[in-house]
């Protein structure tokens, strides 16, 4: 799973569709195709901002396509784009709607797995955070009782 | 498995092509987890499996990326090509349709990839032999035609499953071994990864990007 959140789209690709996409919208509606095969390579780019631009453009194409295909095809790169950048709840959100319509689907379930395990982890990474927040506070306390008493 | 940094010598970087619905990803589940997946969905994007396996007393991981084989995701699952040492074609032996495009995935294999790329010709459902549409004679024709490695498998029994995989690593190694597989060429495909020291502390088990291939 590593692997494949850490996999970088070509630049030259993210150009190419870049500029077939931007081409399209200067003349009107991009067409579905365009939109898509864009908001694929821009959810596997590196940095942030392009992968948030990815899932907009995604969230819009969703909204607007009828075909049920590329509606799960959304569903799936929303999911991994928001999981790309650390937003698990969002990422949570698209794959429980995935995996009500298709529930045995893998490429999904092993996301969700991902996902939930980084959330229990950096929940887990919080609370030792916290706990040793209260062991620093608390030796400070105990320091400061000792030097009182002398 | 904490079995120190690195278990395996060399990583194999695979590709799984061909049109949709031929059970690229149901090839790819049989090797990995010994099983068959029915009701398998279309593949969205790309997938991605390993599997450690042993070649010449060599451990070798199997990176392996399964394309999607609709047409909507060509433009992406290109990009996998670079890079890759091995790449499995499959056809389905009931599907002529899917033996007719095998010319096009070809283009795109020796196009993107590199010269030494190990190509392997896969005819799957072997299992449903009373649907043959494509007889192992005419397939077989092809692939010596264009220098492919082939056979035929089924996903469903697991016949000759292990074997598509295990041989196009063995043509690998011995590209490697007899040094017309250069380690150090960019988008060999190959990461060799040294013995390393049990003693080391790091016990991170991802191994780094940056093999060294004396």
């Amino acid at each position: 799973m590593e692997l494949l959140l850490n996999d970088v789209v070509d630049p030259n690709d993210l150009k190419k569709f870049r500029v077939m996409y931007e081409d399209q919208s200067s003349r009107g509606v991009p067409s579905e195709k365009a939109q898509f095969e864009y908001s694929m390579c821009l959810v596997r780019s590196r940095p942030d901002v392009d992968v948030k631009h990815g899932i907009a453009l995604l969230e819009d194409l969703f909204k607007r396509t009828r075909d049920t295909e590329t509606k799960r095809d959304c569903l799936y790169y929303l999911a991994l784009g928001n999981t790309r950048i650390k937003h698990y709840e969002e990422a949570l959100k698209f794959t429980k709607l995935f995996l009500q319509i298709e529930p045995q689907n893998q490429q999904v379930q092993h996301i969700q797995k991902y996902v939930k395990n980084k959330m229990r982890n950096e929940g887990l990474a919080g609370m030792a955070i916290v706990g040793g927040a209260a062991i620093a506070v608390g030796g400070l306390i105990g320091l400061g009782v000792s030097l009182l008493k002398k | 498995m904490a079995a120190g940094p690195y278990n395996y010598s060399y990583i194999f970087k695979y590709i799984i092509i061909g049109d949709m619905g031929v059970g690229k990803s149901c090839l790819l589940h049989q090797f990995t987890e010994k099983k068959f997946m029915a009701d398998c969905p279309h593949t969205i994007g790309v997938e991605f499996g390993t599997r450690i396996i042993e070649v010449s007393g060599q451990k070798i991981k199997l990176q392996i990326w399964d394309t999607a084989g609709q047409e909507r995701f060509r433009a992406v699952t290109r990009s996998y090509y670079r890079g890759a040492a091995g790449a499995l074609m499959v056809y389905d032996i009931t599907r002529r349709s899917t033996y007719n495009h095998l010319s096009s995935w070809l283009t795109d294999a020796r196009n993107l990839t590199n010269p030494n790329t190990v190509i392997f010709l896969i005819g799957n459902k072997s299992d449903l032999e009373a649907q043959r549409d494509v007889t192992y004679e005419e397939a077989k024709q092809f692939a010596d035609e264009n220098g492919l490695m082939f056979l035929e498998c089924s996903a469903k029994t697991g016949d000759n499953v292990e074997d598509a995989f295990l041989d196009t690593a063995k043509k690998i190694y011995q590209n490697i071994q007899d040094g017309s597989l250069d380690l150090n060429a960019a988008e060999s495909g190959v990461q060799h990864k040294p013995a390393t020291p049990r003693t080391t502390l790091n016990t991170d088990q991802q191994p780094s990007d940056k093999g060294c291939a004396c």
